[in-house]
C-alpha cells in the first residue's frame, strides 16, 4: 500500500493551504524526513517532510493550488512496490473526523472513581485508601491479608481495624498469667505450639559477617538503629529466637535446649567464620555459641550479657512479656533505659504493635517462667566465658537496671570491657552510634 | 442562621449582606478620611444592587464617585491613587466585568510591591457581586475566584455572612495590598445579626460552620448555606458532616482544613466557579500533598460548576451550579463509600 | 522705543529655555541629558558582556524629552513612566549606580533585583515607576492626580506614554476621567513614530497624537521633542494649567529613537537615511550648542559637564558589579507587605 501525503494542518487555524513548490519529481526517490513540498499559509511558508521513503508517484496537486487540510496531494511508493492506478482519492479525503458527541453535562455530582467499572484486573497490590495503608503499616499487617469492604474491594480504614481487632482475639481472654517468680508454678497459658526451624535473615556484603542474636521479648527489628550505625557493607545474619519475630513458637525446656536450636540455627546460616554479637539473653547464647563452635568464632561482643549472676529485674521482664496494651508495657519498657523519658510513648506503642498476637506473649510468658525461675537467672556462664578464645568484649550500660553491670567483673583479664555513661540496658537503642564503634573497633584485628 | 464571627458580647443588630457592607464602607468612610468609593453608578443611584445606597447623600461626591464606564481605566484610576495615598474602594457592577479590567488588577496592582522592590504599596480594595442565580446569564453570573485566586499579590475573600462581609471589608481596608471581595448577589438580601461597630475578620482564616465526625465539606460564597441545609439532611441518618467556610481562597487556611480532613477521613470541596481548575483543585491537592493524606479514607470529590457558560434557563442554570441536594448526594457517597 | 523695551525685546528673542531657567538649571539639565545618553550606552555595552540579562528598551536620540519635562518638577510630583523610561527616571532625580544595580539584578537596585529596567521605578523622587504594558501607566497617573485633588496637594502628575499607547484604550478611559475630574495631570506622549515596528501612520488615524487632546476638551500641543527649549515651554504651560486646578494637558514631544525598539530589533522597517537624518539632530548636540551660544557655557565647561557624567556612570558600573545578588530564599519577598511579628 502506498503511503498517503497529505496536506497538513500546521497551524491552529488552518482550513487549507497552498502548494508552493514541490521538492521531488514524480518518479523520483525520496527518504522519510526529506523535504517533500513547500506549503504557505496566510501566517507562514513552511517545508514539510516526506512521511515514507520510496517513489513519488500521482501527484495530485500544482504548485500555486489550494488544499484543505487533510486532503492527499501524492503518494509515496516503496522501492520495488507496484505502481497501480491512483488510489481512490474520495476515501482518502473523507478526513474530517466528526467531532466527538458532547459528554453528558455532568457537572455536579461527578463520580469518576465509581464510573470506572469494576472489572479491572488486579495487579496483585492491593487497593486500599491512604489511612488503611498507614494502619496496617503500623499494625504490622500485610495488606493482601485484609477484606477490604469499599468499591472494588477497596481496603478502607475499619477493615484494618477490625482486622487487628480480629487478631487481638484470637485468645480473649488470655488468662492473666501469675508472676513468673510466684512461688507455685501458674498455669502454661495456652498456645498451640509450632514446629520448624529457627527464622534467619541475612544482609549481604563484603567481608566476614556478624551474626546478631537478640535479647528477651526483642526481635530482629531491634536491631535496625545499630544497623544504621555499622558500616553499610557490613555482613549480618540476625537469629529470632523460638517464640520471637517471625520464628515459630517453640516450647523450650531450658537454656540449655534453647542453646541447641541457636546452634543448629547457626550451622544451618553461616558459611563460615563469624563475628558474633549478643544482647541480654541473646549474650549468654552468644557465649553458648562461642563455647560450642569456638573455631567459628573471630570475635564475640557480648552486650549487656544475662548468664553471668543471678540478679535480673524478673518483674520487668515479665512484665513486658505479659502487657496487652501499650499502657501496661510502657512503664516495663521504661527500665530499660538510663533515663525513664528514653521510651517515647510512640515506641512504646510501636512495640505493643509487634506484640498485639496473644500467643506471642504466651510463648515468652511461658519461657520467662522457665529461664528465669522465680525472678532469677537460672543459668550461669561464667565458666563458659572463662573458656572463650575468640576476642572478647563485654559492653554494658552503667544505668542498666535490668542487669547490673557488676556482673560484668566475673570477666578474665583478657575481655575487653566497657562500661558506658547516660546508657541503660539496650545499647543499641539508647546510643548505636557509640556502640557502633566501639563494635567497629573491635572487629578490626 | 447565625452570624458566626466570634465578637464576644458585643451588641448586634439585624442586616442584610448589602447593608452589612453599607455599614463597613460607611465607618471607613468616617474613621479614614483618605478612603473613597469609586464606581459605576454607584451615587445617586445607590450602586448596581443598592450597596452603596445612600451613601453619596451622606459623604458627598468627592468621596463616592461615580465613574465612567470604563473599567481598565477606573481601576486604573484605583491603582495610581492607593499608590499615592489613597484608599480605593472600587466597585465593580458585576465581577464579570473585572475582565476588562484584568490589566490593571493583574499586571499593576498585584505586582506592584514586588516589581518595585517593595518600595510601594497598593492598598485597595476590589468590590465584585459575583455569582450565578439571578438569570442574568453568561456574562452576569460567574465566578471567578479561582482566577484572581491564582495571581500572587492579591488577596480574594469570599463572605458568605453579612458579619463575614462587613467584618473581610474592614479587614480589607486595613491591609497594605490589593484586596478583592466577592460578594454573592444571592446574598445581598440575607439578613442576619451583625456586631456593630469596628471589627475585622481575619483575612486568611476560614471558619467551621458546623463540626462534624464522617465527612469535611469545604464550601465558599453561597455553597457554604447549601452544605449546611445538606449537612441537616444527612445528620437524620446520621451522617455527621463538618461544614467549613473557606471564606479566603487566596491565603487559604491550610490548618483549618488539613485538620478537619484528619479528623474526618473524607473530603468534598464545594464551589461555584467552574469545576475543573478551580478552587476545589487546590483544595485537593493540598490535601494530598498534606500530613492529612495518610488520613483519607475515601477519594476526595470536588463539587464544581459546569463545564459551561452560565445559561439562562432557570432549571439550566440551577444545574450548571452545586444544589444541596448534590451535594447531600456526594456527601453520601463518600461515607457510604460508593466512591 | 526705550531702552528699556530694546532689552526686553531681546529678551523675547532668546529661547524660552535661556529665559525662563537659571544657568544652573540649565547647566544640570544638560549634565542629565549626557548622563542618560552615557547611561544607556554603558548599559548597552553592560548587556553585550552579559552583565545583564532580559533586554531593554534604548532612548538614545530622547533626552531632551525626558529633560525638558521635568525641569520643573520637585520630587513631590510624580510621574508614570514607559519600557522606555530609563531616561524618565534619571531626568527625575534617581542615582545611576541604583539603577544600574537593578539592571544587574542586585539587591542594593531600586527595586531590590524585583524589577529590572522594565520596572525601574525611584518613588521616593515621585517616579512611580516603569511600566511593561503598553498604556499601562496611563489610568495610574489620573489616579495620582485624583489624589494630590482629594487630599488638597498641589502637585502634578505627569504621565510620560509613547505613540504606541495612544491607540489602547487604557489612554482614551485615562484622558476622558481626568478631563472630567479637571485633574492635575499631564499627559506627555514621546512620539518616536514606531510602536515596535509599525509606524504612526500605518496605526493612528490622526496625523498628530495631539490631535486626540479635541475629544477629551483638553489643550493638546506638539513640539519638536528635540528641541529642549521647545518641550519645555510646552510643558511649562501645561503645567501651570495643572497647578491651577484647569485640569489636564496633552503634549506631544517629535523625536526618535537612535536604536532599534529593544535587544532583539533588526530594524527592517526603517531606512539607514531616517535613523542618520535624526541622529544628525541630536537633542544632545543641540542643547549643548544653543548653551554655548547663550553664554551659559563654553566648549571646555560642557565638556567638563560630560566627562562629569562618564565618572558617574563608571562609578555606577563599578557600584553595581560589587553589590550583592537577592536570597534565593527571598522570591517571595515583597509579595505582600512584611507582616510585622
Amino acid at each position: 500500500m502506498p503511503v498517503e501525503v497529505i496536506m497538513p494542518k500546521v497551524d491552529m487555524d488552518m482550513a487549507s493551504g497552498k502548494l508552493a513548490v514541490w521538492h521531488v519529481e514524480e518518479g523520483a526517490t525520496v527518504k522519510k524526513g526529506a523535504a517533500l513540498f513547500d506549503i504557505e499559509t496566510d501566517k507562514a511558508a513552511m517545508e514539510v517532510e516526506a512521511p515514507a521513503s520510496g517513489r513519488l508517484h500521482h501527484i495530485l496537486a500544482a504548485p500555486g493550488q489550494v488544499i484543505a487540510v487533510g486532503a492527499p496531494l501524492a503518494f509515496i511508493y516503496a522501492e520495488g512496490e507496484a505502481v497501480g492506478p491512483a488510489p481512490s482519492v474520495a476515501s482518502a479525503a473523507a478526513t474530517a473526523t466528526p467531532e466527538p458527541a458532547p459528554a453528558a453535562a455532568d457537572a455536579v455530582v461527578t463520580t469518576p472513581v465509581a464510573a470506572i467499572a469494576a472489572v479491572e484486573v488486579a495487579n496483585g497490590t492491593p487497593r486500599a485508601t491512604p489511612v488503611a495503608r498507614r494502619l496496617a503499616r503500623e499494625a504490622a499487617i500485610a495488606l493482601e491479608s485484609v477484606i477490604g469492604s469499599g468499591p472494588r474491594q477497596r481496603i478502607q480504614k475499619d477493615d484494618v481495624e477490625r482486622e487487628i481487632a480480629r487478631r487481638a482475639a484470637i485468645k480473649p481472654a488470655a488468662p492473666a498469667p501469675a508472676p513468673v517468680y510466684a512461688a507455685e508454678p501458674a498455669a502454661p497459658a495456652v498456645w498451640s505450639e509450632e514446629s520448624g526451624d529457627l527464622h534467619v535473615t541475612t544482609r549481604k556484603g563484603t567481608g566476614t559477617p556478624l551474626l546478631l542474636i537478640h535479647g528477651f521479648a526483642a526481635d530482629s527489628a531491634g536491631w535496625m538503629a545499630l544497623e544504621r550505625a555499622l558500616p553499610r557493607d557490613l555482613p549480618l545474619i540476625r537469629i529470632d529466637l523460638p517464640g520471637h519475630g517471625r520464628s515459630p513458637r517453640r516450647r523450650i525446656a531450658g537454656f540449655a535446649d534453647l542453646a541447641r536450636l541457636v546452634v543448629q540455627a547457626f550451622d544451618r546460616a553461616a558459611e563460615g567464620p563469624v563475628h558474633l554479637l549478643g544482647h541480654s539473653l541473646g549474650g549468654a547464647l552468644a557465649l553458648a555459641l562461642a563455647d560450642i563452635r569456638p573455631r567459628q568464632i573471630k570475635t564475640l561482643t557480648l552486650l549487656a550479657p544475662a548468664g553471668l549472676g543471678p540478679e535480673i529485674d524478673g518483674a520487668a521482664l515479665n512484665g513486658i512479656a505479659r502487657a496487652s496494651a501499650t499502657e501496661s508495657l510502657a512503664p516495663w519498657l521504661k527500665r530499660l533505659t538510663a533515663r525513664p523519658d528514653g521510651i517515647s510513648h510512640d515506641f512504646a506503642k510501636a512495640a505493643m504493635l509487634a506484640r498485639l498476637d496473644p500467643d506471642l506473649r504466651a510463648v515468652q510468658s511461658d519461657m520467662a517462667r522457665v529461664l528465669f525461675p522465680d525472678g532469677v537467672q537460672g543459668f550461669d556462664l561464667t565458666a563458659a566465658l572463662d573458656r572463650v578464645t575468640a576476642p572478647t568484649a563485654l559492653i554494658w550500660g552503667r544505668d542498666d537496671h535490668i542487669l547490673p553491670w557488676s556482673q560484668a567483673l566475673k570477666a578474665p583479664g583478657e575481655v575487653a570491657l566497657h562500661l558506658l555513661r547516660g546508657v541503660g540496658h539496650i545499647p543499641h537503642i539508647e546510643d548505636p552510634e557509640a556502640l557502633a564503634s566501639l563494635i567497629g573497633r573491635h572487629l578490626r584485628p | 442562621m447565625n452570624a458566626q464571627t466570634a465578637i464576644p458580647e458585643v451588641k448586634t443588630r439585624e442586616m442584610s449582606y448589602a447593608e452589612a457592607i453599607r455599614d463597613a464602607m460607611a465607618i471607613a468612610l468616617e474613621r479614614d478620611p483618605t478612603v473613597i468609593l469609586m464606581g459605576e453608578d454607584i451615587g445617586v443611584y445607590g450602586g448596581a444592587f443598592q450597596v452603596t445606597g445612600d451613601l453619596v447623600e451622606r459623604f458627598g461626591t468627592d468621596r463616592v464617585m461615580d465613574t465612567p464606564i470604563s473599567e481598565l481605566g477606573g481601576a486604573g484610576v484605583a491603582v495610581g491613587a492607593a499608590l499615592t495615598g489613597l484608599k480605593p474602594i472600587f466597585e465593580f457592577q458585576f465581577s464579570d466585568f473585572a475582565a476588562l479590567a484584568m490589566e490593571q488588577i493583574v499586571n499593576q496592582a498585584a505586582k506592584m510591591r514586588y516589581m518595585l522592590g517593595g518600595e510601594a504599596a497598593v492598598p485597595l480594595v476590589f468590590r465584585m457581586p459575583a455569582g450565578s442565580g439571578t438569570g442574568a446569564a453568561a456574562q452576569h453570573s460567574q465566578s471567578f475566584e479561582a482566577w484572581f485566586g491564582h495571581v500572587p499579590g492579591l488577596k480574594v475573600v469570599q463572605p458568605s455572612t453579612p458579619a463575614d462581609a462587613k467584618g473581610l471589608l474592614l479587614a480589607a481596608l486595613e491591609d497594605p495590598d490589593p484586596v478583592i471581595i466577592f460578594e454573592h448577589k444571592l446574598l445581598y438580601k440575607m439578613k442576619a445579626q451583625v456586631p456593630e461597630g469596628y471589627y475585622t475578620t481575619p483575612i486568611g482564616k476560614a471558619q467551621i460552620m458546623r463540626p462534624g465526625r464522617d465527612v469535611t465539606i469545604v464550601a465558599s460564597a453561597i455553597m457554604v448555606h447549601r452544605a449546611l441545609e445538606a449537612a441537616e439532611k444527612l445528620a437524620k441518618d446520621g451522617i455527621d458532616a463538618e461544614v467549613i467556610d473557606l471564606r479566603s481562597v487566596r491565603p487559604i487556611d491550610r490548618d483549618t482544613i488539613i485538620a478537619s480532613v484528619r479528623k474526618t477521613g473524607r473530603l468534598l470541596c464545594v464551589y461555584e466557579g467552574v469545576r475543573t481548575l478551580g478552587v476545589g483543585a487546590e483544595i485537593s491537592a493540598m490535601i494530598a500533598e498534606s500530613e492529612a493524606f495518610d488520613y483519607l479514607d475515601a477519594p476526595i470529590l470536588r463539587l464544581g460548576g459546569a463545564e459551561a457558560p452560565i445559561p439562562y434557563n432557570p432549571d439550566l442554570e440551577r444545574a450548571a451550579v452545586p444544589q444541596a441536594p448534590a451535594i447531600e448526594a456526594a456527601a453520601r457517597q463518600l461515607v457510604r463509600r460508593e466512591v | 522705543m526705550t531702552m528699556k523695551d530694546k532689552v526686553e525685546t531681546a529678551q523675547d528673542n532668546l529661547p524660552f529655555a535661556i529665559r525662563h531657567f537659571s544657568p544652573d538649571a540649565l547647566r544640570a539639565a544638560l549634565k542629565k541629558m549626557y548622563l542618560i545618553r552615557l547611561f544607556e550606552e554603558g548599559a548597552e555595552d553592560s548587556y553585550t558582556r552579559g552583565l545583564i540579562h532580559g533586554t531593554m528598551h534604548l532612548s538614545i536620540g530622547q533626552e531632551a524629552s525626558a529633560v525638558a519635562t521635568c525641569m520643573e518638577l520637585t520630587d513631590a510630583d510624580k510621574i508614570t513612566s514607559t519600557h522606555r523610561g530609563h531616561g524618565h527616571c534619571i531626568a527625575k532625580g534617581a542615582e545611576v549606580g541604583r539603577m544600574f544595580a537593578e539592571f544587574f539584578g542586585k539587591e542594593t537596585g531600586y527595586c531590590h533585583g524585583r524589577g529590572g529596567s522594565m520596572h525601574i521605578a525611584d518613588v521616593k523622587t515621585g517616579n512611580l515607576g516603569a511600566n511593561g504594558i503598553v498604556g499601562g501607566g496611563l489610568p495610574i497617573a489620573v489616579g495620582a492626580a485624583l489624589t494630590a485633588k482629594r487630599l488638597g496637594r498641589d502637585d502634578v502628575t505627569i504621565c510620560f506614554f509613547g505613540d504606541g499607547a495612544n491607540n489602547e484604550g487604557a489612554f482614551h478611559e485615562a484622558l476622558n476621567m481626568a478631563s472630567v475630574w479637571k485633574l492635575p495631570v499631564i499627559f506627555v506622549c514621546e512620539n518616536n513614530k514606531y510602536g515596535m515596528s509599525t509606524s504612526i501612520e500605518r496605526s493612528t488615524a490622526v496625523r498628530y497624537i495631539a490631535d486626540r487632546a479635541v475629544a477629551y476638551s483638553m489643550p493638546g500641543e506638539t513640539v519638536d521633542g528635540n528641541d529642549f527649549s521647545a518641550v519645555a515651554e510646552a510643558m511649562h504651560r501645561a503645567i501651570a494649567r495643572a497647578r491651577a486646578g484647569e485640569g489636564p494637558s496633552l503634549v506631544e514631544n517629535l523625536t526618535y529613537r537612535w536604536r532599534g525598539h529593544s535587544k532583539s530589533d533588526r530594524n527592517r522597517y526603517r531606512t539607514k537615511d531616517e535613523i542618520e537624518s535624526w541622529m544628525a539632530r541630536d537633542p544632545i548636540a543641540r542643547f549643548r550648542a544653543d548653551l554655548i551660544t547663550h553664554g551659559i557655557l563654553n566648549d571646555e565647561s560642557a565638556t567638563a559637564l560630560q566627562q562629569a557624567a562618564e565618572a558617574d556612570v563608571a562609578q555606577g558600573i563599578e557600584f553595581a558589579k560589587a553589590s550583592p545578588a537577592p536570597q534565593i530564599t527571598e522570591v517571595t519577598k515583597f509579595v505582600h507587605a512584611e507582616v510585622s511579628a
